[in-house]
């Protein structure tokens, strides 16, 4: 009764190997945790703007996973392209503010001194700037206000 | 006996609190101070607003990306799993391996997905 019992269920779920079929090209995966991502996200929409619309436009045709498999890995490789330029150019501004997010529950209101020295790198570098879409007609956009009410508690 | 001229009078003093403010001042005061707050509390609320933009367009930017990946994965499982059920089912005659259960040419999510 006490000896040892394998059980009946396995702890590791289980992953499908089979590889995509061969008439599909491959790409890399952009392999990009949270907090990077969160970082370029503006940066990605403002230099992946023609095929992320085209993907999205895409995907509105039709949902099925195989129909945008082309628009998809254009996407792919326009990120990549971008966290590449990114690490090249501002890698010293962009770690800081990633850094700075993770520890922050990502919060962007809370890295706004990393976030505006890469932002700025960027535009020298890229020539990308953040723009928030929707933001009101004459009204700073949230991220350069100098003195928002909401900032952190702990100087 | 009471001594010569009678007793001193009993020696008191009302300790009234001051008046340096009179009530409207401080009411003004109050008011002013209240404005000051409800004004902020007010920016706070447009304020958060454009936070919440920021945050929502920062996600919006990224679900291309993130769908374009998990579609690949999505086909990926999708192609395996038809590959095994025609193995399965290659004595049934007739059985189309991969035919979708309704009769409708959109697209449904599979109700099984081996992960």
């Amino acid at each position: 009764m006490s000896s040892y019992q394998p059980g009946s269920v396995e702890t590791k779920p289980y992953v499908d190997p089979t590889p995509l079929p061969d008439g599909i090209p491959k790409v890399q995966e952009l392999g990009v945790t949270s907090g990077p991502l969160k970082s370029a996200a503006f940066f990605i929409g403002a230099y992946c703007k023609e095929f992320n619309e085209d993907f999205m436009l895409c995907k509105a045709e039709n949902r099925e996973p195989g129909h945008c498999l082309k628009e998809g890995r254009k996407v792919t490789r326009c990120a990549t392209d971008l966290i590449t330029k990114m690490r090249e150019n501002c890698l010293s501004q962009f770690e800081a503010h990633w850094n700075c997010l993770e520890n922050n529950n990502q919060e962007y209101y809370l890295c706004r001194k990393p976030e505006r020295s890469l932002n700025s790198c960027m535009f020298e570098k890229l020539g990308l700037t953040k723009t928030i879409p929707g933001t009101p007609d004459g009204q700073k956009p949230i991220h350069e206000v100098e003195n928002p009410i909401y900032k952190a508690i702990q100087k | 006996m009471p001594p010569a001229g009678g007793f001193e009078g009993i020696k008191y003093r009302r300790n009234i609190a001051g008046t340096r403010f009179s009530a409207l001042t401080i009411l003004g005061a109050v008011a002013v101070i209240s404005g000051i707050g409800f004004y902020r509390y007010g920016q706070g609320i447009l304020e958060r607003r454009e936070l919440q933009r920021e945050k929502v367009w920062s996600r919006i930017h990224l679900v291309p990306l993130l769908m374009a990946e998990g579609d690949r994965d999505a086909y990926r499982r999708q192609q395996a799993a038809v590959e095994r059920e025609k193995v399965i089912m290659k004595d049934v005659k007739g059985w189309e391996a991969g035919k979708s259960v309704y009769n409708n040419p959109k697209y449904a999510s599979p109700q099984f997905v081996v992960l």
